[in-house]
């Protein structure tokens, strides 16, 4: 598998003209505050920027981002600020899926080794009727309240176990997690660029 | 920082804690927004229990109280998202998405386990066990109280089991992970290590055998109340709320940076239990969490109970092995 497409799981790359005028120095200057927050440490080397954020605060604009490499170079016309960040976040959102998916696959394994014996369900079945025979509270039947209703027996050739655990929460939880990767991938990408863009030509 | 003297405690020596409701700032804004977060709350509430009173047997299942469970929290998402009570407290993207990482623990592997070892096995058991004829007399009770019952009950032993993770070190080293977030938001609930969900949702309410529509009623509850604990938003609750029931004020104060603030507002829906043993703060916090607000990783979550159970025990007998002889 081509391996650039691998990283772009969690890395994100990208380049920005500076302003005009602007030198390396006052650029990361502006950056500076970025790299200021509590649990990041950074080292500056001529034109290159180095950074590692460890137990990141929750409003830390990049908390997303766990390290990465800003360098400004020579563009075509004006110089460029090219960064390479890295985000466990984002690699483990893309991995959620298949743990879940894998979750999924234990829960009906779990199911079927676990179904509940003939005697077990016939002293539930006995349990619910009875419960359903009492007489309704007098209050609750003035209020108009619904009456509980008498179970149904259950077919027992029916494959339906009610209490079987089932693994839609895990397809669901797939789902949301392949959603949010897509929308952080994408998004938190671009909401870097933004704030580094608004940081570089603030007044 | 001198705090507030309440009761033998001094709350808010060591981080930021108002006390007293009358210091707490009130939602501000037009007549609508002021009459939608202040009704917002009961409003929900009444609603919900109306419906599930009333909706037919057909409607009245556990998957409803799930679809319902489920669209609420979102319409709360979206409440903190044009509404939020602190920016401080704002969801980002990484914090949703590692909130919804422990929800959807609960949903499955922590749903899984506790079916063969958790409160899902004890229930079981002792209703399969045990004559439930004996226990009818609560099922001819009204629903209402029912509900009501099953709700306090099984707070009332979270509200012990809660405290007990406060003041003694095996069980706190459960929880401690939950007190690492640093803002309040729907989801947060959910954040902590699986073990001390596991042990929190043990409850003696499933000694009891009731009605299913009791138990949704019930659930409601927990719902309607008990979801405002962890949110980001700003309600004017009503007086008889805030003595009733836990709200997101009390359990900043629980969830603050303040050591004796902390001890304080262990409940879960009926914050009445803290009043009755005088461990009830009113008041609210903004800035949360444990060692200076560090926020604590899902790996080191995870492992938090044992790496930190087996440092303290190493300590410990390390101590004992470097005594003097006598």
């Amino acid at each position: 598998m081509n391996h650039r497409l691998v990283q772009w799981i969690w890395h994100v790359k990208g380049s920005l003209a500076l302003p005009p005028g602007q030198t390396s120095d006052e650029a990361f200057a502006r950056l500076d505050p970025l790299f200021r927050e509590t649990g990041t440490t950074r080292q500056r080397d001529g034109s290159r920027l180095r950074f590692r954020k460890r137990d990141q605060a929750a409003q830390d604009r990049m908390a997303v981002f766990d390290g990465g490499e800003l360098r400004v170079e020579r563009g075509v016309g004006a110089p460029v600020l090219r960064y390479h960040l890295t985000s466990r976040a984002l690699l483990f959102c893309f991995l959620a899926p298949l743990m879940f998916l894998a979750v999924a696959r234990l829960t009906v394994i779990v199911g079927e080794y676990n179904k509940p014996t003939p005697a077990e369900i016939a002293a539930k079945e006995k349990r619910e009727e009875a419960k359903a025979a009492l007489p309704m509270s007098p209050i609750d039947a003035f209020l108009g309240a619904p009456a509980p209703e008498k179970p149904k027996k259950k077919d027992p050739k029916s494959k339906d176990d009610d209490d079987k655990p089932r693994p839609t929460a895990a397809y669901v939880f797939a789902g949301i997690f392949s959603v949010l990767y897509l929308v952080g991938r994408i998004g938190q990408a671009r909401l870097v660029r933004r704030l580094f863009t608004t940081r570089l030509s603030a007044h | 920082m001198d705090g507030v003297r309440v009761g033998k405690r001094v709350i808010g020596a060591q981080s930021p804690v108002t006390v007293g409701w009358e210091n707490i700032p009130k939602v501000e804004g037009g007549p609508m927004r002021l009459f939608f977060f202040t009704w917002f709350q009961p409003t929900m509430l009444f609603a919900l229990i109306a419906f599930w009173y009333y909706a037919p047997n057909s409607i009245a299942k556990a998957s409803t109280a799930v679809g319902i469970g489920i669209a609420f929290k979102i319409l709360l998402l979206g409440l903190e998202w044009l509404a939020p009570r602190h920016e401080s407290w704002r969801l980002t993207w990484k914090e949703l998405t590692v909130d919804l990482f422990y929800v959807s623990l609960g949903y499955t592997v922590l749903r899984l386990i506790e079916g063969f070892i958790g409160s899902d096995a004890v229930i079981e058991a002792v209703q399969t066990s045990f004559d439930w004829q004996k226990l009818a007399w609560f099922i001819g009770l009204p629903l209402l109280l029912q509900a009501f019952l099953i709700s306090f009950v099984f707070d009332f032993g979270q509200y012990w089991m809660h405290r007990g993770m406060h003041n003694w070190y095996p069980l706190w080293v459960t929880h401690a992970p939950h007190h690492y977030i640093t803002q309040l938001n729907v989801n947060k609930g959910a954040v902590g290590n699986p073990v001390e969900l596991f042990l929190i949702g043990l409850g003696i309410g499933g000694l009891f055998d009731f009605l299913p529509r009791a138990a949704l009623l019930a659930g409601s509850l927990g719902l309607a109340v008990g979801t405002y604990q962890h949110i980001n938003v700003r309600f004017n609750s009503p007086r008889w709320w805030r003595f009733l029931f836990n709200t997101t004020e009390h359990h900043s104060v629980h969830h603050s940076r303040d050591f004796e603030a902390s001890r304080s507002n262990y409940a879960s829906t009926w914050v009445v239990i803290d009043r009755m043993f005088g461990t009830c703060v009113d008041g609210e916090a903004e800035l949360l969490g444990m060692e200076g607000g560090r926020p604590m990783s899902i790996r080191e979550t995870m492992v938090y109970p044992f790496a930190d159970g087996w440092r303290t025990l190493k300590e410990r007998l390390g101590r004992r092995s470097v005594m003097p002889a006598e």
